[in-house]
């Protein structure tokens, strides 16, 4: 299983040489799983002798995720059961540019139904997670200057457009809460916070059982909370936002004196494998952000508050400081103290969330299997 | 981490090469150290492809001093290269289209046990490798003719990987792979990095450069023409760079005969 889901889609003979296992073995295992259900064998050729090809099922059609990083960009294939069928990971520059991002991740979007061996008609919506606010009403970023030259494109529209799809777009925090809230650490909490300490830094919030994103979508968006009146301009133009001091370009400027050029990854396995330098940073990082995030939640009164993101790969070396910033400055509720917990989903917590929407936006039920579907808008595949 | 090593893993100071009349590279200067992404670019005939091979030993440079780890060494030839801990990729892969992919990985220095080959170890290793390397590449018995582009520049990227070395040379590795190919090289690139080696990247590709590179190096006409942070930069400067609209201080202009007539 594990194997056809790395690969996408691959022949009994290639499984087996990727399992290990004879191709007896593999031909029992996949006619079982066929029999289940669980995958579907098409025929194919390699170098001109017949086989089996090999994918995951696919009954209702697939539903794609695409997450904008600020250095990297994740595509995603995935089913109406929320298993991911595909993904490819690419890295991007800083300050990528939309117009090649957005090509792409519709080029990625058309190779990865290719490499699952789907066609493009099956396809029925598409996900966008993006690191900045979105406006719900109208697709479009919703604070001026967060992401550099993405101002006033509108994402889902240019998307949709290429994929003949409809594509739905939302903050990459609100899209981990909603995946937290689902499938993760938070799936029996009715009211919880996702804190996503990554480049930026962004809240998704949940309240009763549903995303909230505010108005103009810009609820959570504590990486613009001022924590120095008397700090630098962020991007967004205000003055001292909470980004400025743990984004990643404040980290790693802490650190360019004594460890050099680092990248964010560098710092993060530095605090993991015991630098005392990337740990203190990180750890600084982990109060402030704490502090910050126990005046959302004195407002908000969660359950829980989960705490995700590059910088949580570290575990307790962020986790500690947080906990113990959150202990300081929160309200003292001795009925029911809130629970800190680690994502669950890490670094996948954005796609599975993306994928999320997308399913959503499909008229789908919740479980995916009980009602047939197709796509709200047709559009000619191109 | 970089915690700045004292010595670079590779260091080219003051490369010379002429073709004839044609004067390839200029006073050269490279420096490269473990952990770390430095992409060499230019305009075609900027002599990227030369100062390559120059690293990889296929040619000897006219003047100049080569340092491995602070040591004066002479890369005369390919073998040199190889025993320094230099593996190069070069556009063509190099890859025997009719034998599997641990053959290809192994091709010409073959593991032998007793007087056959040690295929099981062979095959062994092969797996292990790709699968360091995140590589897609389903079967390891499989004729390479049979895999996709981006396939074959993984197991090319792989076969460099086994005699562990310190710097590893790309030159061109996107060129001609699709998006989902290019994603999955350039997460190589980053792959390698993260394992400590010192990789350079020789790119036309803006987008792929800064997307991993630590550290920009232009060549324009044989010489070097700025030096930029991968980070920090934007496209603007590099292109202008490459392009001539800026130029190092304190080097004289291109004389006007060497305009567009570097050889490769």
């Amino acid at each position: 299983m594990e194997a056809v889901r790395r690969y996408g889609g691959l022949t009994q003979v290639e499984l087996a040489e990727a399992t290990g296992l004879s191709t007896a073995t593999v031909s029992t295992i996949v006619k079982e799983l066929t029999g289940a259900g669980v995958v579907e064998t098409h025929p194919a050729s390699r170098s001109g002798r017949r086989a089996q090809m090999v994918t995951l099922a696919r009954r209702l059609g697939v539903v794609g995720a695409v997450q904008f990083g600020r250095r990297h960009l994740t595509v995603a294939l995935g089913d109406p059961t929320r298993e991911i069928l595909a993904e490819q990971r690419m890295p991007l520059p800083v300050d990528h540019r939309v117009d090649t991002g957005l090509d792409r991740a519709a080029l990625l979007v058309v190779e990865l139904l290719e490499r699952v061996g789907a066609s493009t008609d099956e396809l029925l919506t598409v996900g966008v997670a993006l690191p900045a606010p979105v406006d719900q009403d109208t697709g479009m970023i919703a604070v001026q200057g967060v992401m550099r030259g993405w101002d006033g494109i509108h994402v889902g529209q240019v998307l949709s457009k290429r994929l003949a799809r409809p594509v739905v777009v939302d903050n990459d925090a609100n899209l981990a809460a909603l995946a937290e809230h689902e499938l993760g650490a938070t799936r029996t909490h009715r009211d919880s916070i996702f804190v996503r300490a990554s480049h930026g830094t962004g809240a998704g919030i949940v309240l009763g059982g549903r995303l909230h994103r505010g108005y103009a979508g810009t609820a959570g968006e504590i990486g613009h909370v001022q924590v120095d009146p008397s700090g630098p301009i962020c991007r967004c133009g205000n003055r001292g936002c909470l980004e400025t001091v743990v984004g990643s370009e404040a980290l790693l400027a802490l650190v360019r004196s004594s460890h050099g050029e680092l990248t964010l990854r560098d710092l993060v396995q530095g605090a993991v494998d015991g630098d005392p330098g990337c740990r203190r940073v990180v750890a600084d990082a982990g109060d402030r952000i704490g502090s910050v995030v126990a005046a959302l939640a004195t407002t908000l009164n969660p359950q829980a508050i989960v705490v995700g993101g590059e910088l949580a790969e570290t575990g307790d070396v962020l986790l500690g400081p947080f906990r113990e910033s959150l202990r300081r400055h929160l309200v003292p509720n001795t009925i029911a103290p809130v629970e800190v917990l680690a994502s669950e989903l890490g670094p996948r917590a954005e796609i599975l969330g993306a994928l999320a929407l997308a399913l959503s936006a499909t008229d789908m039920a919740a479980d995916g299997l009980t009602v047939a579907s197709s796509p709200s808008i047709e559009g000619d595949p191109t | 981490m970089n915690a700045a090593p004292s010595q670079p893993a590779l260091a080219l100071h003051g490369i010379d090469k002429s073709f004839g009349a044609v004067q390839a590279l200029t006073g050269v200067e490279l420096e490269i150290h473990r952990h770390e992404v430095v992409a060499l670019v230019g305009d075609n005939g900027a002599g990227k492809s030369t100062l390559a091979k120059i690293i990889a030993g296929v040619l000897v440079p006219d003047a100049g001093i080569v340092e491995s780890e602070g040591v004066p060494v002479t890369i005369p030839s390919p073998t040199a290269a190889h025993a320094l801990g230099i593996a190069t990729v070069f556009q063509d892969l190099a890859l025997c289209d009719n034998l599997d992919v641990v053959s290809n990985l192994y091709l010409g220095r073959e593991l032998r046990r007793g007087r056959g080959l040690d295929e099981a170890t062979m095959e062994e290793t092969a797996r292990r490798v790709l699968a360091d390397l995140n590589a897609r590449v389903p079967s390891v018995r499989v004729p390479v003719s049979t895999l996709s582009g981006g396939q074959r520049q993984s197991v090319a990227i792989a076969r460099t990987l086994l005699g562990d070395p310190r710097v590893v040379v790309l030159d061109e590795p996107t060129a001609a792979l699709s998006v989902a190919q290019s994603a999955e090289v350039l997460s190589h690139i980053l792959r390698l990095r993260d394992m400590g080696h010192a990789v350079i990247l020789i790119s036309h590709n803006m987008t792929d450069v800064r997307a991993v590179a630590d550290r920009v190096e232009v060549l324009r006409h044989g010489r070097n023409n700025g030096s930029f942070s991968g980070q920090g930069s934007s496209y603007e400067e590099i292109i202008a760079a490459i392009t001539g609209a800026t130029t190092v201080a304190g080097r004289s202009p291109v004389p006007a005969g060497a305009r567009g007539r570097t050889a490769r």
